[in-house]
């Protein structure tokens, strides 16, 4: 796919020759901080740092970088760089082997820009001149000095950063685009025109922060801002690997919304997240929080080691929280000492015993079957089920007693019962020989003396055998014998493998012939000595073609089956016929190769009683087990025990389907488990034991309680000590609102990270957020309230040259929008966006055969008939295997780990998506009827006015007004001459949602300009 | 108005005025840093060059999910065979980790019936079995690597590990890896297809996934059934002519929007809607295998229309031919943990011709130098006999998952052929010499396709990532 982005790459810049650089060199403004160092950290820190010094070399201190190599040769000569060590090794391997050794050279770039700066004489400010890592360093709130003009403290950070490079700020933005932008960083979706009027002719001073404060009250606020947390919290609704199976998480994402809403302070937010369960009398709420960490992906898959599994769900759990709490790469320490950063592997192992102490979350649940386990907790209910509940569980009891009461009672009945059981005999089948045998495929066989029918011949696929039998005895019950013959490949019973001698009997059908007539007789308790799971033999006289009897993996020997006359019946042999159909249709040849029919004439009570009771009937004196399980026996005839049972089931089932709701929770064991250093980051190497406790290298745990717990950790990520948890967290908002963060890195604060492109900026909303309380909306409000993000998002090409990327912010923000929240948009300017909110997850509209893997139990895909089908996108199910495949190709990560930044690529597929997945044509034809219903005058500009603002808000040109009037003409042209496409495009998705405009043929000429809208590229950017 | 420069026109601008644009430059020049940042958080598949040269230009990477028994496929051990039934000997059964089998089971040697039997193949007298009678015809381009050892014994995490380099989630699969280093040559197509056959596997679509890369890398997967490509066909009553209508006025709207605000990304907008209007037409085209002549499909098995391994073995040569980098072929239906000999007959029967007949319509189209072809699987299979299945019922007998010896091959793209490499001990328990790594094997196919594997990173999360992670060495003794 040509996904020529426009960036310019590195190949293009290599064109550049010195002069170009030199000459820029005159009107540039190269700094150490800024340019040379980031390029030192990149490449030469990891070996000539703090932490290593390869061939006694240290190149972040200035006095080591500034003196001699082990040969003594210079490593900078200040205004020559071809003497320079710093620049020969890198640029080649004429003098010794490239640097790096081990890793990717430096770009053309990169060298050039050091040359320069040893050509003007490698200036190395003093504050630098050893090293210090800024993001470990407390949070300082900047000075604002005295006499500027900004409007806000972002203001003066931006404009002080824009006018060190000879620019200031961009003009505002129009009103309507204002709002809109806005609203779609704030809720994630745009506003209504009535919005946009409103805002537009508010004369007031604050009209712009009236919208804002209402954006923040915003039920939405929560929904659109829950998604990036999801993402850093892989939220998902199944488990992962093989068996991917979906399980109940969804109170968490519910609690963010809701945490998210109603402000609760971040810093609770993060301990109730981390540790909620164990804070005093926690909350249900501070419970259901700490899913958080139950997100890890779980294998189930038969083979798994359970503690292999559980030690990567803790490791997962480490690194996340180092990720996402302090911007740090954790990862590395689990095998080793961290290469770049000050952490052990001590650290990383003081970190895991935090989390090392909740129970396993796999079980073995039969044979080699594991199950998803682990604690979970039961969700508060509303009244009304709560009292039904109650209820059911009343007369739950109740009927326990009555049925406890029965099998008591009656023993009067239960002695007659045992002493016809005592009478009763041996059954005693009678093998009949049938008169006659046809297959309803032609094989060939042979009646043999006991009854028995041999087939033989090729197999058939399907075929149904039929027998006819004289006979004129009492019939109560008839069985079927599939025996074993040296004759059938494999032994049988079946013949069509002779590795897997299989038979499925799906009906067997037992008529009475007399006069030509053919009734059917009704047959009942079905029973055989063995059944396969899943075929058992009751499916064999259900009337389903499809369910039936089979013998799996009980190859090679002799099977049978009895069925229960429902009316005994006799027959008379001069007149009557009894004829038995084995029909059996599940084809590649699962036939039987050798039945027999016999049949009874006695009592029923006891036909397929085991041998074993009988004897033990017949024992002179029962001791106490021996009654109870007779008594078990007998109970099961006793009809009033029988009612009572099935009254029992269907309470039962109902508890089951009105159990209350579940999430998953973590809980701490009793006894911890002690952690060791894995060695290599092996679990089953372990070294030294470690204590939990925090990397040495940050602030220590002197002013938190030492529980030794997760709370400890919680409390000490939140406390005012640790630097950089604001840090880090102000920075991806940031990020959200303006597209990249002040530290361009989301994921990494660690010294490879990016320095921060306004640093004092990035500590002064720290210290907002750490001083309002943590407070998510206050930081919010102040970044949207800036002129910098009021700016208008218009570029000149000379501004293009100089700030390409909007480092500087000299422009307001615009970029594509994320997956869900595009989503959204599409379906809240079609009209179709329901607002319901919470609750297990939805499932729009997704082609067929997306979900399709491997293992167990596998959900299926059935797209919601309902208002569901149009909620928002953080309620759509996500199945790590296979996530929402628009969303996908929006960029969204399968949440199988921890994702700090959404990449935001620009692709066919995507134009792809928006055009014609059938989930995007159904708000196509939502916003056509949405227009044509509601526009404000019904002639066709009106119209497409109002069609345009509500993809853009904006006001629209009389140019963009006649292309989309074009398309509207050719279209309806086109369908007069193809009326079968009307109703193709304007079919409804379900049946219960209706159209309000009436006309299908403009309805679907209407159908293409919505198409368009939700295409442009101005409605997918914010 | 002044004229906003479009992704063309820039670059024209900046070759008109050469190196006059001091500011320009220098402004680019210290705003590398978040401009490479920018770059690689939407990446391009614009086709770069690769570390050094090398003969393969894309890769046909075929992985037999669930793994299969190569004891009776290409590694045939009569001393198994002679000791079949007896005890396996403690210390290699307790050395081991295995998924389903806990106590000490019996040995279980290739069936000695005839059609199991191994046959002395080509001029070079590769020993393969008669399963595979295909491709014992064109066993002198095969190169055996019978010393593979992976560090995961359970599906899902060993399909990860084996594609990823890592046994969890989160790291790009190495067809991503290969479309972020060398970028693809047909920009109408993905960089990175794959085609599937049975269920998907237990990984599930990370496995294609692009991981940390930017998603632009990940695998396309191209379907057999419903659109070849998600959302390749227009909306129900939408023709192709008022497709164009539409994606015109998008365009016209866009150019407009793009004149006003000067977003450079609106250009690459305008070119991917054009790009996408243009792949409705050469993607069925691509799938479309009917017109293909009759010795083809009598060839390869091919049926038009159908889903199948050998289609897609077919369509993974159409792909190659059209300039796509890497194409990836799962097939389902591997985990023999009963009736192994059952299986291993069925499923060798379904993929043998296909696959020898895409190495030999390769080779006569003159494309195999430059296609590399893969053999692979998650692991390997026990010596010693598994007879239950997953719910724990007794069945004939199956082999365990075995991770720690296991075969798999490659063909052309600069291979030697007809040769193997690496031996395992008597039993095929463990390895005899020359032992390869998961980690060694992804370094050679980079190595293959001109790339040095220490030397492809990316940055992410302040730490060089590589598909090798801090291991792998290439196997030189199997390199043309």
């Amino acid at each position: 796919m040509n996904l020529c982005h426009w960036v310019v790459t590195a190949s293009l810049l290599v064109q550049f020759s010195f002069s170009a650089i030199s000459n820029a060199a005159e009107v540039g403004h190269l700094t150490f901080e800024d340019d040379v160092q980031p390029i030192l950290r990149r490449h030469c820190y990891r070996c000539h740092g703090s932490k290593n010094q390869e061939a006694s070399l240290q190149l972040n201190l200035r006095s080591a970088a500034m003196g001699l190599a082990d040969s003594d040769e210079p490593i900078i000569v200040k205004h020559d760089a071809d003497a320079s060590l710093l620049i020969l090794r890198t640029e080649g391997d004429a003098h010794g082997d490239q640097m790096p050794p081990d890793a990717a050279p430096l770009t053309k770039r990169e060298i050039s820009v050091l040359r320069l700066w040893v050509d003007q004489g490698a200036p190395w400010p003093n504050a630098l001149a050893e090293p210090k890592h800024w993001a470990y360093q407390p949070i300082t709130r900047p000075e604002i000095s005295e006499g500027h003009s900004s409007k806000t403290a972002i203001d003066y950070f931006i404009a002080r950063r824009l006018k060190q490079r000879g620019l200031a700020m961009a003009g505002s933005v129009d009103r309507a685009r204002l709002i809109r932008r806005g609203s779609l960083a704030l809720i994630g979706v745009p506003p209504t025109p009535a919005e946009v009027q409103r805002f537009v002719d508010d004369p007031s001073a604050n009209a712009y922060e009236k919208v804002v404060d209402r954006l923040l009250e915003s039920p939405r606020y929560g929904e659109r801002w829950a998604v990036p947390w999801l993402d850093l919290a892989r939220y998902a609704d199944s488990n992962g690997f093989q068996a991917d199976q979906i399980r109940d998480n969804w109170a968490y994402r519910d609690w963010v919304i809701r945490a998210i809403n109603d402000g609760l302070p971040f810093d609770q937010f993060v301990v109730d997240q981390i540790a909620g369960d164990l804070r005093k009398n926690a909350t249900v709420d501070q419970r259901i929080a700490t899913g958080f960490h139950r997100m890890t992906t779980c294998n189930v898959e038969a083979g798994v080691h359970p503690e292999a599994n559980r030690v990567n769900q803790v490791v997962d759990r480490v690194n996340t929280t180092a990720t996402i709490f302090l911007g740090t790469t954790f990862e590395c320490a689990q095998c080793h000492e961290h290469k770049y950063d000050p952490f052990t592997q001590e650290d990383y192992y003081g970190l895991f015993a935090y989390f090392n102490s909740t129970p396993l979350e796999v079980k073995n649940t039969s044979g080699v079957t594991w199950d998803f386990y682990g604690p979970t907790m039961e969700l508060p209910r509303d009244e009304d089920a709560a009292r039904r509940h109650r209820q059911l569980n009343e007369q739950l009891a109740r009927l326990e007693g009555d049925r406890k009461e029965a099998s008591q009672a009656s023993d009067e009945e239960f002695d007659q019962w045992l002493s016809k059981l005592r009478e009763s005999h041996e059954v005693a089948w009678k093998p009949l020989v049938p008169e006659n045998f046809e297959s309803s495929t032609g094989e060939e066989f042979t009646i043999l003396d006991d009854g028995a029918v041999l087939l033989a011949g090729s197999v058939p696929d399907t075929v149904e055998h039929v027998f006819t039998f004289a006979y004129d005895q009492k019939i109560t019950a008839v069985r079927l014998d599939v025996l074993t013959d040296d004759a059938i490949p494999g032994k049988g019973p079946g013949r069509g493998d002779s590795q897997r001698t299989n038979i499925i009997l799906n009906e067997f059908t037992c008529q009475h012939l007399r006069g030509g007539k053919a009734t059917k007789i009704k047959l009942q308790d079905a029973a055989a000595d063995f059944s396969q799971s899943k075929w058992h033999v009751s499916g064999a006289i259900d009337g389903d073609r499809k369910s039936g009897w089979a013998i799996a993996p009980q190859f090679g020997k002799p099977h049978w089956a009895s069925f229960v006359l429902a009316q005994p019946m006799k027959l008379e042999g001069d007149k009557d016929r009894l004829r038995i159909t084995l029909s059996q249709f599940y084809g590649r040849g699962r036939v039987i190769g050798k039945p027999r029919i016999s049949v009874y004439s006695g009592d029923t009570t006891f036909l397929n009683l085991d041998d074993s009771l009988r004897e033990l009937a017949a024992k002179k004196k029962l001791n106490k087990a021996d009654t109870a399980k007779l008594r078990k026996h007998f109970n099961k005839d006793n009809p009033r025990i029988r009612r009572l049972d099935r009254q029992l089931a269907d309470i039962k089932k109902e508890l089951q389907t009105s159990k209350p709701d579940t999430t998953l929770v973590m809980v701490e064991m009793d006894q911890p488990r002690e952690t060791a250093v894995m060695i290599r980051g092996d679990y089953e190497n372990l070294g030294q034991k470690v204590q939990p406790g925090t990397p040495a290298a940050l602030p220590g745990l002197e002013s938190i309680e030492r529980t030794g717990d997760r709370l400890e950790l919680a409390h000490w990520l939140t406390s005012p000590e640790n630097p950089l948890l604001a840090r880090v967290t102000v920075n991806r908002w940031w990020a959200e609102i303006f597209g990249t963060g002040l530290v361009s890195t989301l994921e990494d604060f660690g010294t490879q990270g990016e320095d921060p492109s306004h640093p004092e900026l990035l500590d002064w909303l720290a210290s907002e957020l750490i001083e309002s309380g943590w407070s998510r909306k206050h930081v919010h409000k102040l970044i949207v309230m800036s002129d910098a993000y009021r700016q208008s998002s218009r570029v000149t090409p000379e501004l293009l040259e100089i700030d390409p990327t909007n480092r500087l912010i000299s422009r307001g923000p615009r970029f594509r929008l994320a997956a869900e929240l595009l989503r959204d948009n599409a379906l809240a300017i079609s009209g179709l966006l329901s607002d319901k909110m919470y609750g297990p997850p939805i499932m729009p509209y997704q082609p067929d055969n997306i979900w399709r893997s491997v293992g167990r139990n596998q959900p299926k895909w059935s797209a919601a008939q309902t208002e569901d089908r149009f909620r928002r996108g953080v309620y759509v199910v996500w199945k790590r295997a296979a996530p929402y495949p628009s969303f996908i190709n929006f960029d969204a990560p399968d949440r199988g780990s921890c994702t700090v930044n959404r990449g935001r690529s620009n692709t066919p597929l995507q134009a792809l998506t928006l055009l014609n997945d059938p989930a995007y044509a159904e708000m196509a034809l939502g916003l056509a009827d949405r227009i044509l219903s509601d526009a404000p005058a019904n002639d066709d500009a009106s119209r497409l006015e109002y069609g345009m603002q509500l993809a853009v808000a904006r006001r629209v040109s009389t140019y963009e007004i006649s292309v989309l009037k074009d398309l509207l003409d050719r279209e309806r042209e086109m369908l007069k001459q193809n009326e079968s496409m009307i109703s193709g495009r304007t079919k409804v998705p379900f049946r219960e949602m209706s159209l309000r405009f009436k006309d299908p043929a403009e309805l679907a000429a209407w159908f293409a300009v919505a198409n368009a809208l939700l295409n442009l590229d101005e409605t997918m950017s914010q | 108005m002044s004229i906003t420069p479009t992704s063309l026109g820039r670059r024209a601008l900046l070759q008109q005025t050469g190196f006059g644009l001091g500011a320009f430059a220098l402004s680019q020049l210290l705003q590398s840093e978040s401009i490479a940042g920018s770059a690689s958080s939407k990446g391009t598949l614009a086709a770069r060059p690769p570390h050094f040269p090398a003969k393969a230009k894309s890769i046909i990477y075929l992985h037999m999910v669930g793994a299969p028994s190569h004891l009776d496929l290409y590694d045939l051990k009569p001393e198994l065979q002679r000791r079949n039934g007896e005890p396996c000997p403690k210390e290699l059964f307790e050395s081991g980790k295995f998924a389903f089998v806990r106590d000490l089971p019996n040995l279980l040697g290739t069936s000695t019936d005839k059609k199991y039997q191994f046959t002395r193949s080509g001029q070079s007298g590769l020993p393969l079995s008669n399963l595979l009678p295909h491709l014992q015809g064109v066993a002198d381009e095969l190169t055996l690597i019978k010393s593979l050892h992976t560090d995961e014994f359970n599906h899902g995490p060993a399909q990860m590990f084996m594609l990823s380099g890592f046994g969890r989630f989160g790291r790009p699969s190495i067809g991503s890896w290969l479309n972020y280093g060398l970028g693809t040559e047909n920009q109408d197509l993905p960089g990175f297809v794959v085609l599937i056959t049975g269920n998907v596997l237990g990984a599930g679509s990370p496995a294609w996934g692009s991981g940390f890369l930017p998603s632009v890398y990940q695998g396309v997967e191209f379907r057999s059934q419903g659109d070849p490509v998600l959302f390749l066909s227009n909306p129900k009553g939408m023709v192709p002519k008022s497709r164009r209508a539409v994606i015109d006025t998008v365009n016209q709207l866009n150019r407009e929007q793009l004149l006003d605000i000067g977003d450079p990304e609106i250009a690459t907008r305008i070119s991917q809607y054009e790009l996408a209007y243009r792949m409705q037409t050469s993607v069925p085209e691509l799938m479309d295998i009917s017109a293909e002549p009759t010795s083809i499909h009598e060839m390869y098995g091919t049926k038009p229309g159908q889903t199948s391994f050998a289609n897609n073995c077919l369509l993974a040569r159409r792909l190659v031919e059209r300039g796509v980098r890497f194409v990836q072929l799962f097939d389902q239906g591997w985990d023999a943990h009963g009736s192994v000999f059952n299986n291993i007959a069925n499923k060798a029967r379904q993929v043998d011709q296909p696959i020898a007949a895409l190495i030999r319509d390769l080779r006569q189209r003159g494309l195999l130098d430059s296609t590399l072809v893969v053999w692979s699987a998650e692991f390997g299979r026990t010596p010693f006999a598994q007879g239950k299945n997953s719910e724990g019922n007794d069945t004939k007998a199956g082999r365990d998952h075995h991770k720690d010896a296991f075969t798999v091959w490659v063909a052309g793209g600069g291979t030697k052929g007809g040769m193997s490499y690496g031996s395992t001990d008597e039993l095929g328990y463990t390895i005899a010499e020359k032992p390869v790594h998961v980690h060694d094997f992804n370094a050679t196919l980079l190595h293959l396709m001109g790339i040095n594997h220490e030397r492809l990173t990316f940055r992410y999360q302040g730490r060089q990532y590589r598909l090798t992670d801090v291991e792998g060495h290439v196997v030189r003794d199997i390199l043309a």
